[in-house]
């Protein structure tokens, strides 16, 4: 598959926070979710990649152009819906499509009109004078019809009501399946996580801790309801443990060392992503 | 379009395996028909909360077996599938079922008179209504 991003090596030392080094590829036809706590750095990746932070160390590249360079004619190749967008708030909807649009040559005016019209978008109204969850509708309606080939969302849907998420995820859907393109996304709905993403990327204190395809991590990590009381000694693969259950990271290990200790479990499942994200990252 | 999937997070079987074998299932009793359009793999993705990795290993296992065919940019269709094929389907489905409660049987240590004893029971129940 085509290789939209590729970061290499990345590295940035901020105020309170390193982040990097940092090593992420991205294929087209794929969503890739970053996921971890306020503050690990997941935001400030993505305004590295759009070249709003410069790096310390490392390339990125998009489409083979670096985005640190001369050359900015990456810029056409992506779109980015920040977490709060600056130098908005006096204009109408209707004025920053205006803007906008002209600078994007594949501008998609019917899917614009198409989710002003779903997310019920007035148009005429200043900016700040909109509510959170409509700053986020309109923001996200100035982003998509951009068409570029990779798309960066930042918490795109943490202030939208419940229907415009669905809506958004189903518009998401169509508009990957239309062409090259890919999605990076951040991210603390696990709604959002498990309906969109096919890698989750983990970071933690500016560390990519973890790059999972979904599938994956769900069989990497298991929890066992056991029959008795575990023995007092760490177990192979075990993560966690309460009075009943056994989380493990490597089903096969504890498996293993269950069956030689006649240790028997009554069921064994796959955590939820929640749990996941908190072992992962606490 | 949605389908009638339910994957079980507790099952060993993987996961493109329990799609594979549900969608099956969803042929072989006609509730997919020849020529009906499957989701997109990004759709049923999401559906299901899965990668799209995992649907287009789905896809293409299903597609190598007959089950499905997909046309350059038109979409996935249910192929035809002959009638032996569907009732082999059935039987195995039926079969891992019965095997799967005589598992649960044996781990509780019952005899095989009394699994053929609950098995009879059962079935007598359904007959009666």
């Amino acid at each position: 598959m085509e290789t939209l991003l590729e970061i290499t090596n990345l590295e940035k030392q901020l105020e309170s926070l390193h982040i990097g080094p940092i090593e992420l590829t991205v294929e087209c036809g794929t969503i890739t979710t970053l996921v971890g706590r306020n503050g690990s750095g997941k935001s400030t990746l993505l305004k590295l990649i759009m070249n709003l932070v410069k790096p310390d160390q490392g390339n990125i590249k998009l489409l083979n152009i670096f985005t640190h360079g001369p050359d900015e004619s990456w810029k056409q190749f992506i779109a980015y819906q920040p977490q709060t967008v600056i130098g908005w708030d006096t204009f109408t909807g209707q004025t920053l499509k205006e803007f906008i649009a002209p600078l994007y040559r594949d501008w998609d005016e019917e899917l614009f009109q198409k989710m002003v019209s779903l997310f019920e978008i007035p148009l005429n109204r200043r900016f700040h004078r909109l509510s959170q969850g409509m700053q986020q509708k309109l923001t996200i309606a100035l982003t998509i019809p951009k068409n570029t080939p990779l798309l960066l969302l930042d918490e795109p849907t943490s202030f939208m009501d419940i229907p415009a998420k669905q809506l958004l995820m189903d518009l998401l859907v169509d508009w990957i399946d239309q062409g090259d393109r890919a999605i990076i996304m951040t991210s603390h709905q696990s709604s959002d996580i498990m309906k969109l993403s096919d890698y989750i990327n983990v970071l933690k204190n500016g560390k990519l801790i973890a790059n999972f395809e979904k599938e994956t991590l769900f069989a990497t990590y298991q929890r066992y309801w056991l029959t008795e009381n575990p023995p007092a000694i760490t177990i192979p693969g075990e993560v966690k443990r309460t009075a009943n259950y056994l989380i493990s990271s490597s089903p096969e290990q504890t498996e293993r060392f269950l069956s030689t200790q006649q240790i028997k479990w009554t069921t064994q499942e796959a955590l939820k992503i929640e749990e996941i994200i908190t072992l992962l990252t606490v | 379009m949605e389908l009638p999937i339910r994957l079980s997070k507790t099952s060993r079987e993987p996961i493109y395996h329990q799609i594979e074998n549900q969608l099956k299932t969803l042929i072989a009793s006609g509730q997919l028909a020849e020529g009906d359009a499957l989701p997109s793999i990004r759709a049923l993705a999401k559906d299901l909360e899965t990668s799209v990795i995992t649907i287009r290993r789905t896809y293409q296992n299903l597609e190598y077996q007959g089950f499905i065919r997909t046309t350059q940019g038109k979409g996935t269709f249910v192929a035809a599938v002959d009638d032996t094929m569907k009732q082999q389907i059935k039987v195995s489905e039926v079969y891992q079922a019965i095997e799967h409660a005589v598992d649960i049987a044996i781990s509780y240590e019952y005899t095989t008179e009394q699994i053929k004893e609950i098995f009879t029971e059962v079935i007598q129940e359904k007959g009666e209504r």
